[in-house]
């Protein structure tokens, strides 16, 4: 019915595959971007979503199959069934953003009313529907806003509870995983930097500020502001970058 | 009809109708031209004025003024041609007297000429607009005289000689000068300035500016001075003896450009005799003058000012970097105070106390002694030596001139934090060990400081005075309490500190003598019968003892030590050797310090009450230590203890500076949160700049300090980062 040319139906595949949408919804959004992909992702992820009803027993039910015996929370091994069930590695980052939508606290564990809650918003009621919907959540790291939610989300979730700050090692293990996603051509040297020079935990204003610097500075540094209260870490990065020769220093 | 209406009525003045002769006019004229001639003539003498006045009058009454006017014109106009031949013809030198003469005689002719037209002059010259007798015959004698081709050039030339002939160190007849010059200006200002004044200041402009080539050559710089000053007196002689008072300002201007400002820079860096030298070898009469020519042109002071600021902070950061003179902190403090004496003077002798260049000497100085970090430790170890001993025998005024000037230097420490530091160290030393010269110099002291830095800062080191007068006040009374039955025991000297005033070191007490343990304790129980809910601590680290010691030969000696010194030596009272294990052991002394004593009191030549064996100044573990019998002095009373402050060790200086750090975060913290919590929000740089000033008064605070400490205040929620803008600011309530 619809006069889409070869070109079209291969976005309307594209847009599908990423997204994870039915094929009415690819060709809407792309039709309301002029067939530009990328219009068509900011179309489609404004838009609210249609949630599906949930089976609040189908709910019970999966809770109770990765709830711990003792505990009424799910806890790591869980954890681990539920990445089979998904046929996910755990260190997958599509468990990170699971973890967002379901606001959970603290990373390797879920509260019965974090999991049921998530997945009530997701619209997922059984295993099948959660793997369905796997690859739309990993397509969301792709949006800018909330790829940075998720960034400033994954500091607090992954920190110690009770701590202030997050432990070095567990920091750039996170952001080795999420600077995958996103590509910061610089994260190796600044992971380096921290072990050799600062070796303490981070503090969150240094974590989500950090995200900024990767955005906005360029990789010469041409655009890096020294008055432009950076967190001192981060000043100290750069001159750690211009004392090692990484990048040509701009100073006259 | 004729439109007649009211007639006005006129009555015409009654106008008397002379017939003249029609040749009247003609022969009345030829009078008046005849006596003109006369008076040209120097014969006026056989004149008759009232007759000469009434003529001209007439003319002027039957309107024969035009021809009044062209007549005397005329007449004067071929006088004046015949004066100017006769002064072209004068040789040589007569020009100008001739000149002078010939002024002189058309002045007093042209009086006479105007006395006798003067009706003339009131009536028609004014309503006929032409120019009055007087600035006729003025114009004229410009005209024709001045102005002759003949004449002008040849009377500039010889104006102009003879100035130049003056400058060259002739005398010339000034008095002849004056009355051209003034002929000139009489004439009128724009004769004078066009015909002279213009012509001498374009001469004077080449003529200085080839002598001050020729003497810049071969001059030093005081030397050129001493000229140009000279030249420019000269100048203004000139002008007040010949020349109008108008041209002062102008040819001074010529000098001082030509001599001054066209060789300024040449001048003042002239080497071994530029300002630089005139300033390390103290002229101040070289500088006086060269202050004095230099503020006549612009930028001459600046000049100046540039060259002495940069020398200052040279020579400056020489004084405070040199090893050498950074080996006895006293000298290195005398030294600053002598460079500052030095340049007060030559500012106050020479400078005029010039405002600006106080700045510069404030501000190089304190841009040098910031440059060495351990200057507020030096100049606290420099009063120190003063309150110490250096005071005895020298007036209190003269204390009161030292001090006052060792404040001066404080004012430019930025680092006044430190400074506080260890003058409180070192005062606590002064104070316990009983070596401050005069309470009363201690006293004014601390006001000084108070006056600069407020209560805050002197608050603390006042608590200690406090406490030293209250230990006396207890001794008394503990004394004269039925608590202590002293007899034959020793006499005990307590001065009980309050912790949060002295600097604390901390240690742990030793092990007292036994006699001296019991009257410790009677003190700590009388002490808190009357305090109750406090805490003594014995500060063993901190005191001394007087020791009555009875030698080999009987000799009786004084001996004033430390109180570890103390405790070692009573231990030789019940056994003649002991190892440095079992002084150790006995004492509990910590062994740096237990080293330290023992090497004072077995290894200085003239206080060595203790033998060592071996008689090496290590000491090891199981070096022996006896009594040393052979102990002689030539004094009674044998000082060993060393109290004395001095100058800290680099691991001290390090823990020092480490302290004062740790001290400011809390202020830098403390100034943040005041800031935002009246301003809310703002923006990094403007935080940065407040608390900088906030906190000058004590010490400069790091930008990249300020920065973390808001990144912990961040973190401790009471600041957060705006989401929009991240160099912006908000305080969280």
């Amino acid at each position: 019915m619809h006069k889409s040319g070869r070109g079209h139906r291969d976005k309307v595949q594209q847009f599908m595959a990423i997204t994870g949408s039915s094929e009415k919804a690819a060709i809407q959004a792309l039709k309301a971007s002029d067939w530009h992909l990328e219009g068509a992702f900011d179309v489609f992820y404004s838009q609210p979503h249609i949630r599906t009803v949930t089976d609040s027993r189908h709910l019970e039910e999966l809770y109770n199959r990765y709830k711990d015996p003792y505990v009424d929370m799910i806890l790591v091994d869980g954890i681990t069934l539920l990445c089979n069930d998904l046929q996910v590695d755990p260190q997958d980052i599509v468990m990170l953003v699971i973890s967002w939508h379901m606001k959970a606290a603290t990373m390797c564990e879920f509260s019965r009313q974090e999991f049921i809650g998530g997945l009530q918003f997701l619209g997922i009621d059984t295993t099948e529907k959660f793997r369905d919907k796997l690859s739309y959540m990993r397509s969301e790291l792709k949006d800018e806003q909330k790829f940075r939610e998720i960034y400033n989300f994954a500091f607090g979730w992954a920190k110690e509870k009770g701590q202030k700050s997050l432990a070095l090692d567990t920091a750039i293990g996170m952001w080795q995983l999420l600077f995958a996603e996103r590509h910061w051509p610089l994260v190796d040297h600044w992971c380096q930097f921290l072990q050799v020079r600062h070796n303490k935990a981070i503090s969150r204003d240094t974590w989500s500020q950090l995200l900024e610097f990767a955005k906005t500075v360029d990789l010469q540094l041409s655009n890096y502001d020294e008055e432009g209260a950076w967190p001192y870490l981060i000043d100290e990065f750069v001159e750690y970058l211009t004392e090692n020769g990484i990048v040509q220093s701009h100073q006259n | 009809m004729s439109s007649q209406k009211k007639r006005n009525f006129k009555i015409e003045a009654f106008k008397h109708r002379v017939e003249l002769d029609p040749n009247y006019a003609d022969r009345t004229w030829r009078v008046l031209e005849h006596a003109i001639h006369e008076i040209y003539n120097h014969n006026a003498s056989g004149l008759s004025f009232e007759e000469l006045y009434r003529n001209a009058y007439n003319m002027v009454l039957h309107k024969y003024g035009e021809k009044l006017y062209t007549g005397l014109v005329n007449t004067m106009t071929g006088h004046l041609k015949e004066i100017a031949r006769s002064i072209e013809a004068a040789q040589g030198g007569f020009f100008l007297e001739e000149l002078n003469v010939k002024w002189g005689d058309h002045n007093k002719a042209l009086q006479m000429i105007r006395d006798i037209l003067m009706y003339m002059d009131r009536t028609f010259v004014h309503s006929s607009h032409k120019t009055p007798v007087h600035e006729l015959g003025l114009n004229l004698w410009r005209d024709n005289i001045i102005r002759s081709s003949k004449i002008q050039t040849r009377l500039l030339d010889m104006l102009l000689d003879l100035v130049h002939r003056e400058r060259t160190g002739e005398v010339i007849n000034r008095g002849l000068m004056r009355n051209i010059t003034k002929m000139l200006m009489d004439l009128g200002s724009s004769v004078y300035h066009e015909d002279f004044e213009k012509p001498f200041l374009e001469v004077s402009a080449s003529f200085y500016s080839v002598e001050s080539q020729q003497l810049i050559e071969c001059c030093d710089c005081g030397e050129y001075l001493r000229k140009a000053e000279r030249r420019l007196s000269e100048e203004i002689e000139r002008v007040s003896h010949y020349l109008d008072v108008k041209s002062e300002v102008k040819i001074t201007s010529v000098v001082e450009g030509e001599m001054i400002a066209n060789h300024m820079q040449r001048l003042v860096h002239m080497e071994n005799s530029g300002l630089v030298s005139m300033l390390v070898d103290d002229k101040y009469e070289d500088l006086s003058r060269m202050y004095n020519l230099f503020r006549r042109v612009p930028d001459g002071l600046s000049t100046i000012k540039d060259v002495l600021t940069s020398h200052l902070r040279e020579t400056g950061k020489q004084l405070v970097s040199d090893p050498e003179k950074l080996k006895d902190p006293v000298d290195f403090v005398q030294n600053l105070l002598d460079e500052k004496d030095k340049y007060d003077k030559i500012i106050s002798k020479a400078f005029n106390n010039d405002k600006t260049f106080q700045n510069a000497l404030n501000s190089s100085f304190e841009y040098f002694i910031n440059l060495n970090n351990r200057s507020p430790e030096f100049i606290s170890l420099y009063v120190d030596d003063k309150l110490r001993k250096g005071l005895k025998g020298v007036s209190e005024e003269d204390v009161e001139v030292v001090l006052d000037k060792v404040m001066m230097l404080f004012r430019y420490l930025q680092e006044k934090d430190v400074f506080e530091k260890y003058y409180k160290q070192h005062l606590a030393k002064r104070l316990l060990s009983g070596k401050s010269v005069s309470d009363d110099t201690e006293r004014s002291m601390i006001v000084k400081l108070k006056t600069e830095c407020g209560y805050q800062f002197t608050s603390k080191l006042e608590g200690m005075f406090t406490d030293m007068k209250t230990s006396i006040d207890t001794m008394q009374g503990f004394y004269s309490n039925q608590y202590s039955e002293i007899g034959d025991g020793p006499t005990l000297g307590v001065q009980v500190l309050t912790t949060g005033s002295w600097p604390t070191q901390p240690s742990a007490p030793c092990n007292l003598p036994a006699e001296i343990l019991v009257i410790c304790e009677k003190f700590r129980t009388y002490y808190l019968g009357t305090h109750t809910g406090r805490r003594l601590t014995w500060q063993t680290n901190m005191g001394t003892a007087d020791i009555k010691a009875t030698f080999g030969k009987g000799q009786k000696h004084e001996l004033n030590v430390s109180t570890y010194q103390m405790c070692i030596l009573m231990l030789f009272n019940s056994v003649d050797r002991l190892t440095y294990g079992e002084i150790e052991q006995a004492t509990e002394i910590p062994p740096s310090d237990l080293k330290r004593c023992l090497q004072s009191l077995a290894c200085v030549k003239g206080k060595n009450v203790l033998r060592k064996e071996p008689m090496s100044k290590d000491i090891a573990e199981d070096d022996a230590f006896y009594f040393n019998d052979k102990f002689t002095s030539k004094f009674i009373k044998v000082k060993i203890g060393t109290v004395a402050a001095q100058k800290e060790s680099e691991p001290e200086k390090q823990e020092t500076r480490q302290r004062v750090e740790e001290d400011r975060k809390p202020q830098i913290e403390a100034a943040i949160v005041r800031i935002m919590k009246s301003r809310r929000v703002l923006d990094h740089n403007t935080i940065v700049t407040e608390v900088t000033s906030q906190l000058q008064s004590r010490f400069l605070p790091n930008p990249v300090v300020i920065k973390k400490r808001i990144e912990s205040l961040i973190e401790r929620e009471f600041l957060e980062r705006d989401k929009a803008d991240r160099k912006l600011y908000r305080y969280l309530a």
